[in-house]
This record gives structure tokens, C-alpha cells and sequence, in this order.
């Protein structure tokens, strides 16, 4: 079994990356707004159930180059552990403990900073440690300058750009 | 106080264990089929609590408007891409680019809609998002 090693992100790899956060941006406005309608747990099962179905038809127009490509990551890295099917109730709990934060005096722009935190402790960890069977990444002063310059722009940006509060 | 911050610090931790679980599944499989498990897994887990809480339906769902129902489509795009990302460029690199995607497309949505942005504090969050962005681009 040969894990592939992380590189540094190409322009590819950024515009993607990239536009998957601007994805992220329209998800969430309508997955408020189903939350409107019936709550967060409702909109959470909402875009879980219609994602589903989602994925079966784009699965059902690509099985073909999807299975060659299942067949040949099974062969190289060998059957996914279990706990790697549970990354569902992970996102799911997510929307938990986040509607809930959301509606106490931390309001959206508090929770959206402390998640940011989080999100950017548990990614340096799990670089330097290589979790979960993933590539572990050396960090050097570019990571360093990287994380301190998109932070603080972000938390300008949730504190003071956007009138969350 | 106390328990909101540890819950909104715990979220953030999660959104990556997340993606990390399902990378490692992406590896054995492609992201197009984790992003699936990742969603029917989570529809039955959340299937489950509606049932135990109950109301999970709201009585108003036929005044939804259609593209509402988008919402998980574009997650289960999101959620392959993230596989992807993740065991190609590690965690933080992917983590550092998709917020400032996030971030960038956030205040233009705002703005576009005609919702006040303080303009100093947004521009000047863009700019060093765009420094930081530029940072974890390999040397040439």
C-alpha cells in the first residue's frame, strides 16, 4: 500500500480549491433558507436526502469511469477502513453544534471565527502528524506566513466587514 | 457562555475530521463515491434523530422554493472536491484556500445583494487573503 505524498497546491489546485469555497458560500445561504422554513436539523436532512439523490444520478452518468476508478484505488491503497463511511455523521453533527452556537450571544460571527480556529488547529495537526491515513506534510515559515496572512484576513472580514454581529 | 464556545471551536474541528474521513475513503474509492457514503450516511444518521425528535418535516414544505432543494446538490460537489483537495495538497493548504474562496465570494455575494459591507475592513481582509493565497503557491 503506497500513500501519495501532499505537494504544495498548483494554480489548478487553488482555483478549485478556491471555487469550492465559493460553492460553500451559495450552500450555505440556501441551506439557510431551509432553515427558514424548518429548522437547521430539517435543512441539514434536507440537503443530505436531495445530495443523495444527487450523487446516485451523477454516479449513474459516470459509473463507468468511476468504477475503473474505484477498482484501481482499491487495488493501490487497499479496502477503506470502516470508520472512513462515517464521515457523514461527523458533517451531520456539525450542523448541531453550530445552529445551536449561532443562537447564543457568540452569534454568526462569533461561531464562524472560533470554527475557523478550529479548523485551521486540527489542519496543521493533521499535517504534522499525517492523521487518519492521509499524507503528513512538513510545515515551513511559507505555511506559517500562509496561515497568518488568510486568518487575519478572514477574521477582518467576518468581524468587521460583514455586519454578522 | 462556556459551552457555545467550545461548541462553535468543536465545529470547526469537525468540518476538517470530516473531510479527512472522507479522503481516506476517497483513496480506497474516488470522491464522487465518498461524497455519496458521506451523504446517504449522513441522511440516515440525521433520518434517525428527526425520528427520535420528531417534526422533522415542517407542515409549510410545499411553500419551499425549488431551488432550495440545490442546497445538496452543491454540498455533494463541495464534499468531492474536498477528497480531492485533501490527499493531493494536505489539510491545511486545502483549509487556507476553500475559506478564502468562501470568504472573498461571501463579501461579493453581501454586496452584490445589497447588504452593507464595511468596505475598509473588507477590502483589506481580500488583499491579505489574496497575500496569503499567493504564499501557498509553489516556488517557481
Amino acid at each position: 500500500m503506497s500513500m501519495p505524498t501532499a505537494q504544495r497546491p498548483k494554480p489548478l489546485h487553488l482555483v478549485l480549491a478556491f471555487g469550492s469555497g465559493v460553492l460553500l458560500t451559495f450552500a450555505v445561504f440556501i441551506n439557510a433558507e431551509a432553515g427558514r422554513y424548518g429548522g437547521a436539523l430539517f435543512s441539514s436532512w434536507l440537503a443530505h436526502g436531495t445530495g443523495t439523490i444527487a450523487a446516485i444520478l451523477f454516479l449513474a452518468v459516470l459509473w463507468r469511469h468511476q468504477r475503473v476508478e474505484a477498482a484501481a484505488s482499491e487495488a493501490r491503497i487497499g479496502k477503506a477502513p470502516l470508520w472512513a463511511y462515517l464521515g457523514g455523521i461527523v458533517g451531520a453533527a456539525t450542523v448541531m453544534l453550530t445552529s445551536t452556537s449561532v443562537n447564543t450571544p457568540l452569534a454568526l460571527a462569533g461561531t464562524l471565527a472560533l470554527g475557523l480556529a478550529g479548523q485551521v488547529l486540527l489542519s496543521l495537526a493533521a499535517d504534522f502528524w499525517g492523521l487518519l491515513g492521509l499524507p503528513k506534510r512538513r510545515l515551513d515559515l511559507r505555511d506559517a506566513g500562509a496561515v497568518i496572512l488568510i486568518v487575519a484576513g478572514s477574521l477582518l472580514i467576518i468581524l468587521f466587514g460583514l455586519n454578522a454581529a | 457562555m462556556i459551552v457555545p464556545i467550545i461548541f462553535a471551536f468543536t465545529a470547526g474541528l469537525l468540518v476538517i475530521l470530516s473531510r479527512q474521513v472522507n479522503g481516506r475513503l476517497s483513496l480506497s474509492t474516488s470522491p464522487l463515491i465518498s461524497s455519496f457514503w458521506n451523504h446517504i450516511v449522513g441522511f440516515i444518521f440525521l433520518s434517525l434523530v428527526g425520528l427520535v425528535i420528531g417534526g422533522l418535516i415542517p407542515p409549510n414544505i410545499g411553500e419551499i422554493p425549488w431551488w432550495v432543494f440545490f442546497g445538496g446538490p452543491i454540498g455533494v460537489i463541495f464534499v468531492a472536491a474536498g477528497s480531492w483537495l485533501i490527499t493531493r495538497i494536505g489539510a491545511i493548504n486545502s483549509t487556507l484556500l476553500v475559506i478564502s474562496g468562501q470568504m472573498v465570494s461571501g463579501v461579493l455575494f453581501d454586496w452584490a445583494r445589497g447588504i452593507p459591507v464595511t468596505l475598509w475592513a473588507s477590502a483589506l481582509g481580500i488583499v491579505l487573503i489574496i497575500a496569503g493565497m499567493a504564499l501557498t503557491q509553489r516556488k517557481r
